[in-house]
């Protein structure tokens, strides 16, 4: 009876005799190793970056988007020439509507986001940033990505700002002049100022003073603008355009939480001041008629203008707990199209999954059959110990080895090729999903412009699988097994009188 | 001890035959230290094969310290090697990737006895063969006297009954073949361990209480 430890006594000598040889069948699994336990630790990380950055029409788990008829977003823009028809009338949306929805339990709120565009704000960066709309919603719902409920009802002119991802902490890094996430930061992203820019970004010339009292914009006189416009045209006489009368309107605001998707939640309240002070400055502008712009979503999508009252978007937001499928199901049996995340986003994780499981198997694939190979190099490299150990197998037996024991004994030998190669694959293939992480996601900071999306990019795409690990180790065990159950068997069957026959 | 009984062993050869014992029969008494001489491809080897269970004969019985050998499955058979039986030969047969220690003690392994014992049974019993400065020397760091006294230390390590010796002498100069035969004799004088001896040297058969003679597989 050789004792376990002998036995790893025994194999790892006689591993040691042959360690060019060794060393060749040990590296060649750990590559087929490294194939796979990269691929797996990136996958993962690479679908969770796809699923932050790519989808930024992400919603929430609890809001339920409401469109009028169809989904504007999967309308095509209205063609030029020949005057199209219609096929279907669009049911709009109306105060009637949403308030039949606010009644019914599990709803906690439903109103019209009012969307503004363009939008710039300034203050994630040096420079103004597009962002890709201005929205207003309803209370509820802002209040969500708020951790201080003071900032939304302070007395103070500041529209709260809420943008990115929820929970993330905010550091503003002067010197590059990005933000940063700061997990360990206190909630230093809190308060932060920001400048938004409504309208045109070459616009300079201000037009409207705001009035602290009445809270709102007040245009300035006629020969106070003609008096910038002067300036104006003396220091950007190369740039001058008549675009210059597509007014900017500045206000402040504060970052005040982070909500999925591009977007810059504002209360409903704010967001129709500033489609307000949009369509005085449009009216303002037409004065001195510019190139026409469309900056309120409505009346974009063909013939179809809503009258006053109705709307072509809703936002129905849902309490804790309730079924939003049943409570989607219902908008859409009164004429709606609606849009939840189930629907949309996670069909898109989904579709996304399934065709990261064919690179994966691909990957797999390609490490099978390095594996295989490998398989082939452990099984000549315990087949040649063989041949070499014939005397010492023979000496072995006179000595009391049973065939068994000498069996397991090349058996572990394979084995331990095989487990050595898969663990030294492992800790490389780790390395290597590291390095490409680090590499991917410097990559993607230095590549992504939009401050809020660079916020989405994850510190690392790297994930551990520790069952995988432990899978794979158990497989490469098995495999090696097998690789060594031939060259194992010649070894017992080796005849002790003919190994120690020397003549 | 030892007994066989009509003993034929053949090998076959592609068509040849070589019948390389012929009706043997043969007694060792416990205890005994005999040697066995005769020409080159009479069947000495054969015979030691035979007895340490190695060989099974083609006719005959082979019983051994009240084992009947040819019904032993190979858990038994080895296990008797490894407890009954210690093996000395001619070209020594240490593994060079062990020391002096580890090849005594190699036995040992097989019997499952832990390293500490394994490692202090053989070093103590290298003492006392005078080899208490050659302990962790590689076999091709020793003289073949030296190797020689490792490979009997080895055989007598587990204490067997029996030490079956394939020309011990037989790579070894006068002098140092003269020491191993003193070796072997105190063995069977002071351990009582039966020693059965393949030589072709007369001086060497000297030391045995009984010669036995064999020729063409037979016993003259
Ligand atoms: N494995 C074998 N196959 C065929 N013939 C063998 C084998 N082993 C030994 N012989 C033959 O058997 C005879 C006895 O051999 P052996 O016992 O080795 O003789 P000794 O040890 O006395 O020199 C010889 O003729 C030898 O050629
Ligand atoms: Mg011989």
């Amino acid at each position: 009876m050789i004792r376990r430890r002998d036995y790893l006594l025994l194999t790892t000598q006689k591993l040691a005799l042959r360690k060019k040889r060794a060393v060749f069948a040990i590296i060649s699994v750990a590559l087929g190793v490294i194939v796979v336990v990269t691929a797996n630790s990136l996958l993962e990380g690479v679908r969770d970056v796809a699923v932050k950055t790519i989808w930024t029409e992400e919603i929430d788990p609890d809001l339920i988007r409401v469109y009028a008829g169809e989904n504007p977003y999967e309308l095509l823009p209205p063609e030029e020439g020949p005057k199209q028809k219609a096929k279907k009338r669009i049911e709009y949306l109306s105060e009637a509507v949403f308030d039949e929805i606010r009644g019914w339990p599990g709803v906690e709120a439903a109103d019209r986001p009012v969307v503004v565009q363009p939008v710039s704000v300034n203050g994630f960066d040096k420079r103004p940033r597009g962002v890709s709309e201005f929205q207003g919603v309803p209370e509820p719902m802002l209040l969500r990505y708020i951790a201080d409920r003071a900032l939304v009802t302070a007395n103070s002119n500041a529209i709260p700002l809420v943008v990115g991802e929820r929970n993330v902490r905010l550091r503003f890094d002067e010197e590059r002049g990005k933000l940063e996430s700061d997990p360990g930061g206190e909630k230093a992203w809190l308060g932060r100022e920001v400048m938004i820019l409504l309208g045109d970004n070459y616009a300079r010339i201000t037009r409207f003073q705001y009035d602290y009292n009445k809270r709102e914009f007040k245009p300035l006189s006629e020969d106070e603008v003609v008096s910038q416009h002067d300036t104006m045209e003396r220091n950007f006489r190369v740039q001058y355009d008549t675009v210059v009368f597509n007014t900017t309107l500045t206000l402040k605001g504060r970052i005040v939480g982070f909500c999925p998707g591009n977007k810059v939640l504002i209360p409903l309240e704010t967001a129709e001041l500033c489609e307000k002070w949009i369509n005085q400055r449009n009216r303002l502008a037409s004065r001195n008629p510019a190139r026409e712009t469309s900056e309120v979503i409505y009346g974009e999508r063909g013939r179809r203008t809503p009258k006053t009252g109705e709307y072509t978007e809703g936002a129905v937001l849902v309490k804790k707990g309730a079924n939003i499928e049943a409570i989607a199901k219902r908008i859409e049996e009164m004429g709606f199209s609606v849009v939840t995340r189930a629907r949309m986003f996670e069909d898109q994780a989904r579709a996304f999954d399934s065709s990261m499981r064919i690179v994966k198997k691909v990957a797999f694939a390609f490490g099978g059959l390095i594996l295989g190979l490998a398989c082939g190099l452990v099984w000549s490299t315990t087949s040649k110990t063989v041949s070499d150990s014939r005397t010492d197998i023979g000496l072995f037996r006179a000595l009391g080895a049973t065939k068994r024991e000498i069996r397991r004994l090349f058996l572990g030998e394979a084995m331990l090729q095989g487990v050595l190669g898969t663990v030294v694959g492992m800790v490389l293939g780790w390395g290597l999903a590291l390095a490409i992480s680090h590499w991917v996601i410097g990559f993607a900071r230095r590549s992504i412009y939009e401050p809020e999306e660079a916020l989405l990019i994850p510190n690392s795409i790297f994930s551990m699988n520790l069952r995988f690990c432990l899978l794979l180790i158990g497989g490469a065990a098995l495999v090696s097994l097998l690789a060594g159950l031939l060259p194992a068997n010649r070894a017992a069957n080796v005849d002790p009188v003919k190994a120690l026959k020397r003549e | 001890m030892i007994h066989l009984e009509n003993i034929s062993v053949e090998y076959r050869l592609k068509s040849e035959r070589v019948q390389a014992l012929r009706n043997l029969n043969l007694h060792v008494r416990e205890g005994s230290f005999e040697a066995i001489m005769g020409p080159s491809g009479s069947g000495k080897t054969t015979l030691i094969q035979l007895i340490a269970g190695l060989l099974t004969p083609t006719a005959g019985e082979v019983i051994v310290s009240g084992e009947n050998l040819s019904r032993l499955g190979d858990e038994k058979i080895s296990s008797f090697r490894n407890r009954t039986i210690g093996f000395v030969f001619q070209f020594f047969n240490l593994p060079n990737y062990y020391t002096a220690v580890d090849n005594a003690a190699l036995p040992l392994v097989f019997a499952g006895v832990d390293e500490r014992t394994r490692r202090l049974r053989a070093r103590t019993l290298l003492a006392e063969f005078g080899l208490q400065d050659r302990l962790d020397h590689k076999p091709d760091q020793l003289s073949g006297g030296e190797a020689q006294r490792v490979a009997i230390a080895r055989a007598l390590i587990n204490n067997p009954k029996i030490i079956l010796a394939d020309e011990p002498t037989g790579n070894l100069d006068r002098d140092t073949g003269g020491h191993v035969m003193e070796l072997l004799q105190k063995i069977n004088r002071e351990r009582g361990v039966t020693v059965l001896m393949v030589t072709h040297d007369e001086k060497a058969a000297g030391f045995a209480q009984r010669i036995i003679r064999i020729e063409k597989g037979e016993l003259v």
